[in-house]
């Protein structure tokens, strides 16, 4: 890292301005990032750019071990809408197109989804079709209370860089002309944006920003973690595949569903009451305490949690009745011949100055996340005694869900404002 | 960095306010002076501990049938507890207290072990901390309640809101059908460390380190989770065992009790502590019954709450006779947290016989 002058690094000050968003923000933010003209990202050509809204892993870098690397910066924008989607599809979709022309399909320069929200559709006569399974958000353990996110639709941006998620959010907004020097347009007047998440995700960023609530003073969260709590978390082996999340038929044959909770973290207990065994167990498995399978950061694990290959999940059961149950452990019984259901593509927030994480998951059918969910909750085995509700049963002690939110990730032809039966 | 250096730097700090984070970072330390050093040479098994303290009645709270008592005390060392190990959680710089809550169902005064209780504390308007989930914990003047140590912002007024629930554990009896529901209560905390300051505190230096427990706390407003003596209880006393200090217990009632599925008799195990009979929760048990070497039942006793039986670990047999042997596994210890005095026993239990 390298220390500007004022005492802030260049990383810090980037993270800050994603949060903080708007223009003054963005053109801080390009600053600290040596301008436009100095990082000359490369700009998009739309023809380039997949039909899978969520294919970014063939654009992402893999590390030593093939773990997809994940941009670093994201936004959320949550948006009402309150138009004619008729009369509103062309613009909606020009501003997305903008987007693909400014920036090349790559965490250089930026990825996104679109998805639109069970409220969404139901301002349409006709419904979804049955292939589509996108309920309306609901509490998924007896203990949590989520608010529903309100929105009709929802862009998830991803870049390496702050300043092109910001610059691509204030061109949805019409607040800029112009875009890595090609012009841009934005949403219409009937789009609003009713809530931003920001977040980060990378080796240094957790660290540097530790100074919210929900992290104790003693800075805890170690530089080469990529997520605030400590441990690598993106394995290729724990992620489904870009092809299991797909929709396979119909009119949104392509596309994907998207689920986005806010997750509120209170991690002094994580760091000053649980010893090293005590959070590996919790996070992985009570074997991988007991056999010390996890170095640092777990990035010793190479490209796997090594839940599947010590059989943790068969042993749930049996390690919840001997006290303790790992988190890993318990979200892989929602595997499918030995590959996770869900890809995450979360984050983690300093939003409203508090540990928080943007957890985003794409899946086939929203009952897919349900039911991994489901298993991580662990109410099952929350039953035989040992294990309760939230203690001792993974990290759920950590975490407070604030909210939830379904979304519908169409084919990117159906990117903008679709009816339920596009054709 | 945080987000007012920033705003600073980018000249828009007009458009937000830092209110609030201030406070955070000034807390009482002195209190935490006191705590005397870990009795040596302590015993598996529940013993005296270093020093005895009162605690500070904050307030109450109510709903429906879910009454919560909210306490507060110095902040002290207490131990987690993973399987059959615990680890110590010390006492940090930044503690000023040690928050309490304790539940109860109004109607039958049972005190409730387990559930999911999260605190969030306003001051002046001010988040001082939001969702603090409390670890369940077992204390020998305080008995089964909710806690942890936390960093207030000085001395006023706290609104602090209790989220508790649903309560996971089967419930039975007058229980049946109870307790099922979340609830949340704010309750208005006045804080002072002058108040803090004045709360009993005793070193034990002549009992420290025997193998008894400090009576339990006498208080008016809140319950204190004992369970009852072996002659109050219903039905009828089968036998008493010992494993890691704990008190084995063993009672039959003729009537399976609502909330309970299963027609027979209802066999109630409970595991407490010695001297202060308070519940044990949280173990795996399981239990076989054998009548002339012919097994008549095998198979996990399922953590319940009961009016009359406290919290227990219950199974419906056909029936017990005279002559049976009951074999209780052990498969997990009461993975509670414990304060002092506890944290060396009911660790490494060994299965127990008992002889009906």
């Amino acid at each position: 890292m390298n220390p500007t002058s004022d005492g802030l690094s260049r990383r810090d000050f980037v993270k800050a301005a994603v949060a903080i968003g708007g223009s003054a923000a963005l053109s801080a933010c390009l600053d600290r990032e040596g301008g436009e003209e100095a990082l000359d990202l490369p700009t998009g050509d739309p023809a380039a750019v997949p039909d899978r809204q969520h294919a970014w892993n063939d654009a992402l870098a893999t590390d030593d071990h093939g773990n997809d690397v994940p941009p670093r910066h994201h936004v959320l924008g949550l948006f009402a809408f309150d138009g004619d989607p008729d009369a509103d599809r062309g613009a909606v979709a020009d501003a997305f197109r903008s987007l693909e022309r400014a920036y090349a399909w790559q965490p250089e320069g930026l990825l996104f989804t679109v998805g639109y929200s069970p409220a969404y559709f139901q301002g349409f006569d006709a419904s979804l079709p049955d292939s589509i399974d996108l309920p309306e958000p609901r509490a998924l353990a007896p203990f949590e209370d989520p608010d529903p996110d309100s929105a009709a639709f929802a862009v998830h941006l991803a870049s390496d860089y702050g300043s092109v998620v910001l610059g691509a959010e204030e061109a949805l907004r019409g607040q800029v002309e112009k875009l890595n020097g090609v012009s841009v347009t934005g949403l219409p007047d009937s789009v609003e944006r009713i809530e931003r998440r920001t977040g980060f995700i990378g080796e240094g960023l957790p660290a540097e920003n530790q100074d919210v609530a929900g992290i104790p003073d003693s800075e805890p969260v170690d530089e080469d973690a990529p997520l605030y709590m400590g441990f690598e978390s993106g394995f290729e082996k724990s992620q489904a595949t870009e092809d299991r999340v797909t929709i396979e038929e119909g009119p949104f044959a392509g596309g994907t569903t998207l689920h986005a909770s806010k997750i509120r973290l209170d991690l002094t207990q994580w760091y000053e009451q649980n010893d090293d065994y005590v959070r590996e167990a919790e996070m992985f498995c009570p074997f991988h305490a007991e056999e010390d399978i996890v170095e640092g950061t777990g990035e010793n694990m190479g490209n796997s949690n090594q839940i599947e290959e010590h059989g943790c999940p068969a042993h749930a059961s049996e390690d919840a009745e001997s006290g303790v149950v790992g988190h890993a452990q318990k979200a892989a019984r929602a595997r499918e011949d030995g590959r996770p259901i869900i890809l995450r593509r979360d984050f983690d927030s300093t939003d409203g100055d508090r540990a928080t994480v943007h957890f985003v998951a794409l899946q086939e059918a929203i009952e897919d996340f349900v039911a991994t969910r489901t298993m991580m909750n662990g109410t099952d085995l929350a039953g035989e005694g040992a294990v309760r509700q939230r203690s001792n049963n993974g990290i759920l002690q950590y975490m407070t869900v604030e909210s939830r939110g379904n979304y519908l990730v169409p084919p990117r032809d159906h990117r903008a404002l679709p009816t339920p039966r596009p054709e | 960095m945080n987000r007012r250096r920033f705003l600073t730097a980018t000249g828009t700090a007009g458009a937000l306010s830092a209110a609030g984070c201030l406070g955070l970072f000034e807390t009482e330390t002195q209190s935490t002076g006191r705590l005397p050093p870990l009795v040596e040479d302590r015993p598996d098994a529940v013993y005296v501990p270093s020093h005895v303290e009162g605690m500070e009645m904050a307030g109450m709270g109510t709903d429906g049938r879910y009454k919560f008592g909210l306490t507060y005390s110095f902040p002290h060392r207490f131990w987690r507890t993973t399987g059959d190990r615990t680890n110590k959680v010390g006492v940090r710089d930044a503690d000023t207290a040690h928050l309490m809550v304790t539940a109860w169902d109004s109607d039958t005064g049972t005190v409730i072990p387990s559930s999911s209780a999260t605190v969030t504390a306003v001051k002046d308007g001010d988040s001082v901390f939001s969702e603090k989930k409390l670890w369940s914990m077992l204390s020998q003047n305080m008995g089964v309640h909710f806690g942890d140590n936390v960093e207030l912002d000085g001395d006023g007024t706290y609104e602090v809101t209790i989220d508790f629930g649903p309560v996971g554990t089967r419930r039975a009896g007058a229980l049946a059908g109870a307790l099922g529901d979340t609830a949340s209560v704010t309750v208005e905390m006045d804080f002072s460390q002058s108040t803090l300051d004045e709360v009993m505190f005793e070193q034990l230096d002549d009992r420290k380190g025997q193998r008894d427990a400090v009576e339990p706390m006498e208080m008016e407003m809140i319950p204190s989770g004992q369970l009852p003596t072996a002659e109050d209880r219903p039905g009828e006393v089968l036998a008493e065992g010992e494993s890691g200090d704990a008190v084995i217990l063993a009672t039959a009632l003729d009537t399976v009790p609502d909330g309970v599925d299963g027609d027979g008799t209802y066999l109630a195990v409970s595991a407490q502590t010695p001297h202060n009979r308070y519940p044990l929760p949280f173990m795996s048990l399981s239990a076989t019954l054998t009548r002339d070497s012919e097994t008549v039942f095998d198979g996990d006793l399922t953590d319940t709450l009961h009016p009359e039986l406290g919290y227990h670990y219950g199974a419906v047999i056909d029936d017990v006779q005279s002559g049976d042997t009951l074999d209780v596994a052990v498969g997990a210890p009461p993975q509670i947290a414990r304060h002092e005095g506890y944290e060396t026993a009911f660790l490494g239990m060994d299965d127990v016989t008992l002889s009906l």
